[in-house]
């Protein structure tokens, strides 16, 4: 059952009665059973799979030793793996259970927290199964902590209409992010992507813009619907996107993109991996090979690389996201090991980080290197992203008919000047928007109502109807 | 809601949706019933209207669209012809569009030439070009409609695209894009100098008919229509476009090809076949794609077509 659907609608108004006409105390009840329910209309095929998931994890981490944390992350990982990375045994066409790199890494996370001591096991299994059926954030995250979520699942939520507003604000955001501008873009993406050998530069170059504004419109259109419905309920969920386009360097980018899976690597991957005794010996070798590199840097260097390319599998096992883990590792080390000299040639060439177009020539370089990153990530296969990168360094050039051929892919000649317009419009809104909430965001929260009718409007008028499919489903 | 701020909030709340929706609602209600109003220079079923009476009047789909030279066939029309075609145009679509030419004006066609597309009988009822929605009147797009329905090829977001977001781009940048999209039209056909990609590409390009069936509306909609002319004593012909000889000789073409006659022979409506008119489809040349002409074709084909169209 997709968030946005009439299904949904009547399932949500159905629960949001009920909900807050029972007493306080039982509330959690009826989230966990309208949960089970959400995700039962999956398939029940999927049910049993992430029920085997909540019981084996509770049952183990009651007693949190090593031998327990393995058995559990071993199940769980064991799951996770068969099931995305069925097409390497020569399994295909495989039913991947909704939203399981999702709630296998919040499992994950219970797990080693629960081991590390950062938190007392649950004595409740249905209260752990809340905190993994919690429907707003099973299919496409945010991968939340037990820490931050469960004292606010198990409290009682009395009505407030400021929840309400609060919560229909950011429903509306996201349907106009989803519906209006990944919806529109899509058409066009899809086109390019799924050849392009056949596309000039031009072309490509317009289709890798457009999915980096799709992509990031899906997703956190996704998000916004998410965290509203359960703002609705009275939960807060942990914000996944800080406006990560107008981030002026990568490290900053990634503290602002999909930040809750960032977190998470974060927490049980980079921080053990960088504490831990096969690094602190790689660093030393590192440091035989680079004897002026500082201590610090030299035991991020393995961890960073491990981190990102673990990040590329998460999303697929197809050698596109893993080509995307090991670019971006890349940028990262570069970023990381420049530091310092960079810093010091700033001072010496009096570089105002602060002036206005240094920023927003940071800002422009942080998103095309973001973009070039995203083309591997959106290819169907490397040798389409490196036709891609060639196309686009070789054969770009700007005249008439390279612009025409570019208007092509939204249609015949009768739609594409039409949805040009309509398209450049809907972004300028939609980075105007941004830009206000980075900028002035007490003058959004002056201006809500407006702003709400006017996206509403907007989305009624001009969004895709059908398009209940969000990307990050897949994952 | 005795709570001030909670009275104020909700009242706030409701007033913007209110009000969102009502302006959504005065949009729909005007683009649903005025669209067909809106000036459009050099096509679709206004502009043919107000050419008047006419010599020939063809109405199909894009095939028409780029497959007839009207600056040809205003030689021997005395610049009395125009071309009514929409992308992908359907039989039900095409039946409801001549009620419309029918019911918005007196006008006298000595001849109306319909397409004869094999393949418009295997087309599920679908909109194909939201320009259909622009030049029908609500009575139009509420029959349409209705044969979209019976054909249960609806639903909820097909109702919504229908009658709420089709054609809304449109509408919104009509006084930016009207004036381009007139450049590209003479009397409803192509003036494009379309150049054939090679007969590589055309020999290359893959089509699959093998899923194709008879779709049963389509088939009520194409007797509906003759019937319709044939009340009306309307003189009419149905005319095949010819297709690069790769679709022209698949099997499935041929079946519903001969489909199409056998109906038109029930009613005997007369009809002009592709092979009736010495066009060479096997020259690449003269083909944009396996359905379209190039501008060179469309010259050629109009050329020898108009002997057979007006003895």
């Amino acid at each position: 059952m997709s968030l946005i659907s009439l299904a949904f609608l009547l399932f949500f108004i159905i629960l949001c009665i009920v909900y807050y006409l029972v007493e306080g105390k039982h509330q959690w009840k009826v989230l966990l059973i309208g949960s089970i329910v959400f995700y039962a209309f999956a398939g029940l095929f999927c049910l049993v799979f992430i029920s085997i998931s909540v019981v084996i994890t509770w049952f183990f981490m009651r007693k949190p030793d090593k031998p327990h944390l393995l058995i559990t992350l071993a199940i769980n990982l064991g799951i996770l793996i068969a099931f995305r990375y069925s097409i390497y045994f020569g399994i295909h066409d495989l039913i991947i259970p909704l939203g399981i790199s999702f709630y296998t890494f919040m499992t994950l996370g219970y797990a080693l927290d629960c081991y590390d001591g950062k938190i007392k096991p649950c004595t409740n299994p249905f209260h752990y199964a809340l905190y993994i059926f919690y429907f707003p954030q099973i299919t496409q995250g945010p991968i939340g902590t037990w820490q931050n979520m469960m004292p606010a699942l198990l409290t009682p939520h009395a009505f407030d209409p400021e929840n309400i507003k609060e919560g229909g604000y950011r429903i509306i955001k996201g349907c106009f992010k989803k519906l209006v501008i990944a919806g529109r873009l899509s058409f066009y993406v899809d086109t390019v992507f799924s050849s392009p050998g056949g596309f000039g530069g031009l072309t490509l170059i317009t289709a890798v813009f457009f999915y980096a504004i799709e992509l990031y419109a899906d997703f956190s259109g996704y998000m916004d619907i998410a965290c509203g419905i359960s703002r609705m309920l009275g939960i807060k969920l942990a914000e996944n996107f800080n406006r990560p386009y107008f981030s002026r360097n990568i490290p900053e980018y990634w503290r602002r993109w999909h930040i809750t899976l960032n977190e998470w690597f974060t927490a049980h991957l980079f921080m053990p991996a960088v504490t831990s005794k096969w690094n602190k010996k790689a660093a030393k070798a590192f440091g035989k090979l680079f004897p002026k590199a500082k201590k610090g840097t030299l035991r991020t260097i393995l961890p960073l690389i491990l981190v990102w390319i673990t990040t590329g599998i998460w999303h697929g096992a197809e050698a596109v996201y893993i080509g995307w883990g090991v670019y971006f590792a890349v940028i990262m080390l570069l970023s990381f090991c420049t530091a310092s000299y960079m810093k010091t040639l700033k001072v010496r060439i009096h570089w105002n980080d602060e002036n206005v177009w240094i920023r927003i020539f940071q800002t422009l370089r942080t998103f095309i290197i973001v973009c070039i990153g995203e083309v591997m990530f959106r290819a169907e296969t490397l040798p389409d992203a490196f036709t891609i990168y060639h196309t686009i360094f070789t054969n770009t050039r700007i005249n008439g008919s390279a612009i025409a051929a570019a208007l092509t892919p939204f249609g015949n000649g009768n739609q594409a000047a039409a949805s040009i317009i309509i398209v450049g419009l809907l972004i300028l809104g939609l980075f105007m928007t941004e830009l206000q909430q980075e900028l002035h965001p007490d003058r959004v929260l002056k201006h809500r109502y407006f702003i709400a009718g006017a996206l509403l409007t907007v989305t009624i008028l001009f969004g895709m109807a059908g398009q209940s499919n969000f990307m990050y489903q897949s994952f | 809601m005795k709570n001030p701020h909670v009275f104020d909030t909700f009242k706030r709340i409701a007033i913007t949706v209110f009000f969102s929706l009502l302006f959504c609602l005065v949009v729909v209600f005007l683009k649903n019933t005025c669209s067909s109003m809106i000036p459009i220079g050099n096509r679709g079923i206004r502009a043919a209207i107000e050419a008047g009476d006419l010599k020939v009047l063809f109405v199909g789909s894009s095939t028409f669209r780029c497959n007839i030279d009207m600056p040809t066939m205003d030689r021997v029309t005395d610049g009395q012809v125009f071309d009514i075609s929409y992308g992908g145009n359907q039989l039900v679509a095409v039946s409801v569009q001549y009620d419309e030419i029918r019911k918005r004006s007196d006008n006298r066609y000595d001849l109306m030439v319909f397409e004869l597309g094999p393949l418009m009988l295997t087309e599920p009822v679908s909109l194909s070009d939201s320009r259909v929605i622009w030049d029908l009147s609500l009575e139009g797009k509420r029959k349409l409609w209705e044969k979209m329905a019976a054909g249960n090829n609806t639903d909820l977001s097909v109702m919504y695209e229908y009658f709420v977001t089709a054609g809304m781009d449109d509408l919104l940048t009509y006084p930016v894009t009207e004036p381009f999209y007139a450049t590209r039209y003479y009397k409803g056909a192509k003036t494009d100098e379309a150049v054939s990609p090679g007969r590589e590409v055309l020999e290359n390009v893959a089509f699959d008919l093998t899923e194709a069936s008879l779709i049963a509306e389509q088939e009520a909609a194409l007797r509906e229509l003759i019937e319709k002319c044939q009340a009306d004593g309307q003189n009419f012909v149905f005319l095949e476009s010819p297709v690069y000889y790769r679709l022209q000789e698949d099997p499935v073409y041929q079946k519903y090809l001969a489909y199409f006659r056998q109906i038109l022979a029930e009613y005997g409506a007369d009809h002009i076949l592709a092979s009736d008119i010495p066009f060479d489809t096997h020259e690449a040349d003269y083909f944009e794609d396996i359905n379209h002409m190039t501008a060179e074709g469309r010259r050629i084909y109009t050329e020898m077509l108009q002997k057979e169209l007006i003895p």
